[in-house]
């Protein structure tokens, strides 16, 4: 009782809440990162290595607008969305598209995709770091009561939530939600209703690597551009389709829970230590529910 | 009856491979660093060759074999970095530069030299069947399992990065001395560590070899073809995807602990998922059903790099990327996949070769490829 | 207590009911026909038996132990075996191999892992092959076997099991009126060493193997007795008979 009410009384309160809040923020970056992985293993069952290759590409074509062109920093994210979503596009059609059957090969073919995509950028724009100019605005900082937080974050966590509703239209309200749905669910069936599966497969990872793009347009507002920056992204987003069972609301949920705790046991201990712990308790969760948060249950025989 | 799948005719590869490797030595000469670099390549074979066992014949992608890879290499270095301290110093130098006062509980045990190289070998092994257990108990399979051991290498390499003060960070360790075995020193450099680095590598291979044929290996065939069937035959799948997954950590790990005794140096790039995602490209395009072609693939990659790396330099993982997306997408069985069509075509023209490969087929049951 | 007995099981999934308060048993040595429209709860009955999935509430007792919860392989080892609607066999291995495997004497894969031939099996495998006629096939791929030779061969990995109890989900599904002739004449003489269930629609098919029918009806028990009692059953007419007319 009295140790409990010394902890209350010395507990950092204002320390903790800053925590929380900064929670928040590396939850919306790691669900960003993860949104594009998650449609596309949603819909079409591919696990993308090069997912993190894609943010990357995103990344250095906000990097090029801005310094070849002189396109400000905030139209530079709808373009980087539509540069990797048109390489997304491509990359489909010359070679995913045959790899649909074979879910690990997927994963090994995007492997290779992600040494070519690091090693051609290198090759191009040399491995030092490159930094984008970001408006004045975003390299501040906003306090409100004893929360202070930097306005790039507020960006981003304002983006990903634009991003999520965005999407939640797109696969519940829409013509190509339906579709999309229907192809997921019952293939046949959906292709006997006239729905062109590849078709929809196509403009589905043709999304998904938009969504890195724009991921990629936004992290570089506070991240070092680097041909292997994609590394960083790959396994926070995996653990998020991962545990959210590879739905969109299950990641929202992942993205959030996954990204307070980091906050929380690396208020507690260090950065390196939380993230261990994380991905421990991410280990134990999956053995008590493996198929995720929000997956659908498995198909009987 | 194709050659390549006659389980005489396998072993009979095995025999030739093991022999030329045997007497390489024998031309090398005085160039001892290239006999350390040689014998490497021995750590590599191993690698590929749990990459095989682990994904080619229990169907287990695995993208975090540098776990007990790097787990072993610690040991080992751990083991080394002891043998070199003593009552008047106690602890390795750079514990005291990050100010602590007493050796770890962790590091005490690897101050004997026994201990510390079973060590080095039952951490990485219980780690696995621990992990390998609560995974495929929840019946994670598959990509989610590829995903899983990708994400446990990434959280080991931060732990190991970030705990300065017990591992040296960034930095490693780096043993001054070679391992001491008794009165013996074992000296990275000659003949003797690289026929003892191949010598392991021949028992790793025949083991993983009589599991192809056994049993065990006929049950993991099943268990690809149809995990869940075979639950209802009785058997416990979960079991023998453990069992498989540990074995195959088992030989990372002796390859992790040669790789310190070849090289006196190990760092956290050894959890790097690039150099475990290696291993897998080494087997994919060797050939994964295939334990030779996986080992024999390590061998063609990482002579590349190291050959065709240096004049290719930028360009080489441009070259290799593209050479494993082609791979995968025409074809899934490897480069050994053009031999076993290959020798589809040749008839075997005796009787008796015939009966006895259909005799080995009867009660040894043989795996596609090698 | 009897040889295998299920009490009160239930099943749902959320909050629909797929098995509702359902109970029965099995005399040893009978073959018994659980029958009943779509949807009455025939594969999920199967599915709980052979710990496919789990009971939301109730017991299966088999041999005098509660293997309610078990997993599959427990279950399988106790001597339960499970030949499934959609015949499930290695297509990839030859009709040896497969026949191999399903003889599970020893399990364990430590003692698997150099363990090259199992005593007993080619006994075993000769009594499998003259049952089901399999042995012009041995050395050929499962997965190029005809359908009928599929569910033959699934039945004698079933049996391969050497199990006390066997399920057979639909064993005639898809098979010819001579296929259908053959299997009668192999369930017929399994009779006289195992205990079976038969999960079948096919009321002539029926008719020609039960000793006990079961009839199962929104999952729940609708009627129990041989096929006279069941077939002059008016309730049963309704719900089933009526709708084959």
């Amino acid at each position: 009782m009295a140790a409990g009410s010394l902890f209350l009384t010395q507990f950092n309160w204002s320390a903790f809440i800053n925590a929380l809040v900064l929670g928040l923020s590396i939850a919306s970056i790691w669900l960003i990162a993860a949104l594009g992985l998650t449609i596309i293993y949603g819909a079409a069952g591919v696990i993308n290595m090069a997912h993190g290759e894609l943010i990357m590409l995103g990344a250095y074509s906000t990097y090029t607008l801005q310094t070849s062109f002189g396109i400000p920093f905030l139209l530079c994210i709808p373009l980087s969305f539509l540069i990797v979503g048109a390489i997304g596009l491509l990359l489909e059609r010359v070679l995913i598209r045959y790899l649909y059957k074979r879910p690990l090969d997927t994963m090994l073919a995007t492997f290779g995709v992600s040494l070519v995509l690091i090693q051609g950028t290198r090759i191009i724009f040399g491995s030092s770091p490159k930094y984008v100019d970001v408006p004045e605005f975003l390299s501040g900082s906003l306090e409100i009561g004893f929360v202070n937080i930097a306005t790039v974050r507020i960006l981003i966590f304002v983006v990903t939530v634009a991003v999520c509703v965005a999407l939640w239209f797109l696969f519940f309200r829409s013509r190509f939600g339906i579709q999309v749905r229907a192809v997921t669910q019952e293939k046949e069936m959906a292709a006997s209703f006239g729905v062109n599966s590849g078709r929809v497969y196509m403009m589905t990872f043709a999304l998904g690597a938009g969504l890195a793009g724009l991921a990629g347009a936004i992290l570089c507002a506070m991240a070092t551009v680097l041909p292997t920056m994609g590394g960083n992204y790959l396994v926070p987003s995996f653990l998020v389709v991962v545990v959210g069972g590879g739905a969109l609301a299950g990641s929202v949920a992942a993205g959030v829970g996954t990204g307070e705790l980091q906050s929380i046991f690396a208020y507690f201990t260090n950065d390196t230590f939380a993230r261990f712990v994380l991905f421990i308790l991410i280990v134990v969760f999956l053995r008590l529910r493996p198929q995720g948060l929000f997956a659908p249950s498995a198909k009987r025989r | 009856m194709n050659l390549f799948h006659n389980v005489r005719a396998q072993w009979l590869a095995y025999a030739v491979f093991f022999i030329v490797l045997a007497l390489v030595p024998l031309f090398v000469g005085d160039d001892v660093f290239l006999l350390n670099q040689l014998s490497m390549y021995g750590v590599y074979a191993m690698l590929a060759l749990g990459i095989s066992l682990c994904w080619g014949f229990g169907g287990i992608l695995n993208l975090g074999q540098g776990i007990p890879f790097g787990l072993g290499a610690y040991g080992m270095a751990m083991t080394m970095q002891m043998q070199t301290q003593d009552e008047y110093n106690p602890m390795p130098p750079f514990m005291l530069n990050n100010s602590l006062t007493e050796l770890p509980w962790f590091w005490v045990p690897f101050g004997n030299t026994t201990v510390g190289i079973i060590l080095s070998i039952a951490i990485p092994a219980l780690f696995c069947a621990i992990f390998g257990w609560t995974m495929f108990r929840a019946r994670v399979s598959g990509p989610f399992f590829a995903i899983m051991t990708l994400a446990m290498l990434s959280a080991i390499g931060t732990l190991f990065l970030g705990m300065q003060p017990y591992t040296n960070g960034a930095n490693g360790l780096s043993p001054p001395r070679s391992l001491q075995l008794g009165e013996l020193t074992v000296d990275p450099y000659s003949p003797g560590s690289y026929w003892v680095v191949f010598g392991l590598l021949l028992i790793a291979t025949v083991i993983a070899k009589l599991m192809t044929l056994s049993r065990s290996g006929l049950v993991a065939r099943s268990i690809r073809n149809d995990a869940e069937r075979v639950r209802f035959l009785g058997y416990n799948v979960a079991a023998y995807e453990t069992m498989i997954y540990t074995v195959s950590g088992i030989f990372a790990a002796v390859a992790g602990a040669c790789m310190v005794v070849l090289s006196q140096y190990v760092s956290p790039d050894q959890f790097d998922p690039t150099f475990s995602l290696m291993m897998v490209v080494w087997a994919g395009i060797g050939g994964r059903m295939s334990l030779l072609a996986a080992m024999l693939g390590a061998f063609l990659i990482q002579g590349g790099q190291s050959y065709l790396g240096d004049e290719l330099d930028a360009t080489w993982y441009l070259f290799l990327g593209t050479f494993f997306i082609l791979v995968v997408r025409f074809l899934p069985k490897g480069l050994v996949g053009l031999v076993e069509s290959g020798l589809g075509r040749i008839r075997i023209g005796s009787k008796r070769n015939d009966g006895d490969s259909a005799a080995s087929e009867v009660s040894l049951n043989p795996q596609p490829g090698a | 207590m009897g040889f295998f007995e299920i009490r009160n099981l239930r099943k749902s999934f959320d909050t629909v009911s797929v098995i509702n308060d359902f109970s029965m048993e099995l005399v040893e040595l009978t073959l018994c026909c659980l029958v009943g429209p779509n949807g009455a709860g025939k594969t999920t009955t199967i599915d709980l038996i052979t710990g496919r999935q789990k009971p939301t509430s109730g017991t299966i007792m088999f041999i005098e132990e509660d293997i309610t919860g078990f997993d599959e392989h427990q279950i399988a080892r106790r001597g339960i075996g499970r030949k499934f609607q959609v015949p499930a066999v290695f297509r990839d291995m030859t009709v040896r191999q497969n026949l191999e495997v399903a003889f599970t004497r020893t399990t364990n894969p430590l003692k698997n892992i150099f363990r090259f031939r199992e005593p007993g099996f080619a006994g075993k495998l000769d009594e499998i092959l003259t049952l089901t006629g399999l042995g012009p096939r041995l050395n050929v791929e499962a997965g190029i076997l005809s359908h009928g030779e599929t569910q033959w061969l699934e039945i004698g990995m079933v049996l391969m099991q050497n199990p006390r109890l066997l399920l057979l989900d639909e064993p005639v599904a898809g098979m010819t009126e001579s296929e259908i002739e053959k299997t009668v004449g192999i369930l017929n003489d399994l009779k006289k060493t195992n205990t079976l269930m038969v999960v079948e629609h096919d009321m002539s098919f029926v008719r020609r193997i039960a000793d006990v029918v079961v009839v199962m009806h929104m999952g729940s028990l609708l009627a129990k007795g041989t096929i006279k009692d069941i077939e002059a059953d008016r309730r049963v007419r309704e719900v089933y008979l009526g709708e084959e007319a």
